[in-house]
């Protein structure tokens, strides 16, 4: 029998995620009550995705470990950590071994959440469990490829962001103006801690207190960093001509500076065209899994939690998003100790700012100050967890190319939540997750408490108010 | 035979709310036999490329003055009040 489960074992670890995955999206689907057509026509086509997916981010992470090298003998700067972008964080985060099992495992939390009356959100963002997979990855590869450990973690992330989701609730109706919507979403909600804090300081700040700045002017002078093909285009010129002005004569420096920057202007085109196709391939679970908790749900008092994604196209986040890209760049650069090059996930800043607008009432100035802050500290954590990071994306079966950097992004690699994970975890052990739970069990509890002050301070109107608002969330 | 309607569909990124919706409204016109392209972008770009297209659906808030059609709604993520706005889409397709 061992033997047996031995070769199964071998068998699934060959497969790896173009095959495994299918095979359990397929049968969760089925489960929550999918058409069996459907189901594996889903299945299917999240397998084709992670093909698509790893050939893009075969080109990518060759193009920039070379260029990487390069660079680094040219120039000492030692940016040897290449930013593959969040597409391929939730790639990497789906295709491991927590990741496989995560949709059932966080429906399942949200369910008994749900009927404990502890939350009121339930997450249909069934795409963005891969922040909780990403958790739970890390999780696993820091303590020795222990799944159990990572699926805990997962558990857990999942009831922190239900968390997040109910306390900055009436916020975000508020402010997005969104009736009955939560965000449980784990790349924006880590920014609330930060706005709180930056915006009571910058209150007590005489002068910078009364600092505006105008959407409209930073969209037009700032466009050009909100258009992917042409950043990447942009930045792939710079990091080539920086890695090969010395490759040779004047014919081989053009043609290596411009293949290099043509290769990671379609890395910014392919690489998210590629997750649509993993999105595509998920709308029927997502879909089975929305009835499934609905019907479980009916007449409660309920959020539906999207994806911050129906939060992006305000002018506050587009805005504080286009001067933060070239402010990152900067930042990436002299930061001592810093070793993220930045690339890919330029465009995921607006999902790191966006939460901080209720608060700050749209303030780009005071965004702009609290995403600096984020980020900021976001280099130094990504830095200490590039190679668990890269690790993760092993597991998950990406191949890795000759001479390889290791690999990072903003979206999750440069947030908190992955980081007080595996490090708790990385101390104590299994002790680090207990704490972890006890601690968000402690916060909830006091929310649950006094729900009108916390969500006050994540930038709710006070209660009576928002009467009108709060009858048609409930 | 009449070109087929081409539809904007905008979210944050072009990559997540976007495709369910884009999904759902090809499934849903082709049950009724109209006949869609859908295309997704990013809220930033919907000015570039409204010039191309007769109706904008979106997920996020985007600006009102684009020319044509314009519906913000949730109810393909939701599921709630889908079928008022697939009629609401319709509606439109068939001026």
């Amino acid at each position: 029998m061992d033997a047996f489960l031995l070769a199964m074992k071998a068998v699934i670890d060959n497969l790896g995620a173009t095959v495994v995955l299918p095979i359990i999206i397929f049968l969760v689907a089925l489960i929550m009550g999918a058409k069996p057509g459907r189901a594996f026509r889903a299945g299917v086509t999240i397998g084709i995705a992670f093909i698509g997916i790893n050939l893009v981010i075969g080109l990518m992470w060759g193009t920039l470990s070379e260029v990487g090298q390069k660079m680094v003998q040219n120039t000492g700067v030692t940016l040897n950590v290449m930013d593959v972008g969040w597409p391929s964080a939730a790639a990497i985060a789906f295709g491991t071994s927590v990741g496989l099992w995560v949709i059932p495992i966080a429906i399942v939390v949200n369910l008994i959440l749900l009927f404990a009356r502890v939350t009121k959100t339930i997450n249909i963002d069934i795409w963005n469990y891969w922040h909780f997979a990403f958790i739970g990855s890390m999780v696993a590869v820091v303590s020795g490829g222990n799944v159990m450990y990572g699926l805990i973690a997962a558990a857990i992330a999942s009831a922190l962001a239900l968390f997040f989701g109910d306390w900055t609730a009436r916020a975000v109706q508020h402010f997005y103006n969104l009736p009955g919507i939560s965000i449980p979403h784990l790349t924006t909600a880590p920014g609330v801690p930060f706005a709180i804090v930056t915006n009571w300081v910058i209150e007590k700040i005489p002068g910078l207190n009364k600092v505006k700045a105008d959407p409209d002017t930073i969209q037009k002078r700032f466009g050009t960093f909100g258009d992917p093909i042409i950043l990447g285009l942009i930045i792939g010129l710079i990091l080539g001509f920086l890695a090969f002005y010395n490759a040779g004569d004047f014919q081989t420096v053009l043609v290596k500076t411009l293949q290099t920057g043509m290769n990671l202007a379609a890395v910014m085109l392919l690489l998210p065209r590629m997750v649509q196709i993993l999105m595509e391939g998920l709308i029927p679970v997502s879909e089975a899994a929305r009835d499934f908790m609905h019907r479980r749900a009916a007449d409660r008092d309920i959020y539906i939690g999207l994806d911050s994604a129906i939060l992006i196209g305000h002018p506050a986040a587009i805005s504080t998003a286009l001067l933060l890209v070239p402010t990152a760049i900067a930042m990436s650069l002299i930061l001592p100790g810093n070793d993220v090059l930045l690339f890919a996930d330029l465009a995921v800043i607006p999902f790191v700012v966006a939460m901080f607008a209720p608060l700050m009432r749209g303030n780009i100035f005071r965004m702009w100050i609290a995403g600096v802050i984020e980020l900021g500290l976001g280099f130094y954590l990504a830095t200490n967890m590039a190679e668990l990071f890269t690790g993760a994306a092993t597991d998950a079966g990406f191949a890795k190319p000759e001479g390889a950097t290791l690999i990072s992004s903003i979206g999750d690699g440069f947030l908190w939540p992955p980081f007080v994970f595996a490090r708790s975890v990385g101390f104590i052990g299994v002790a680090g997750l207990l704490l972890l739970l006890v601690i968000l069990a402690v916060a909830w509890f006091f929310y649950l408490k006094n729900p009108n002050a916390w969500e006050e301070l994540a930038g709710a109107p006070p209660r009576e108010e928002t009467e009108g608002v709060a009858a048609v969330a409930d | 035979m009449a070109p087929p309607k081409r539809i904007l569909v905008a979210c944050g990124t072009a990559i997540a709310t976007s495709t369910v919706v884009a999904k759902a409204i090809e499934e849903a016109m082709k049950a009724r036999g109209i006949d869609v392209v859908t295309r997704q972008c990013k809220a930033a770009e919907i000015r570039s490329l409204v010039k191309d297209a007769d109706l904008v659906v979106t997920t996020t808030p985007v600006p009102q003055d684009l020319g044509v059609p314009v519906i913000q709604t949730l109810a393909f993520l939701t599921g709630i009040g889908k079928e008022a706005v697939i009629e609401q889409i319709a509606q439109i397709l068939k001026k």
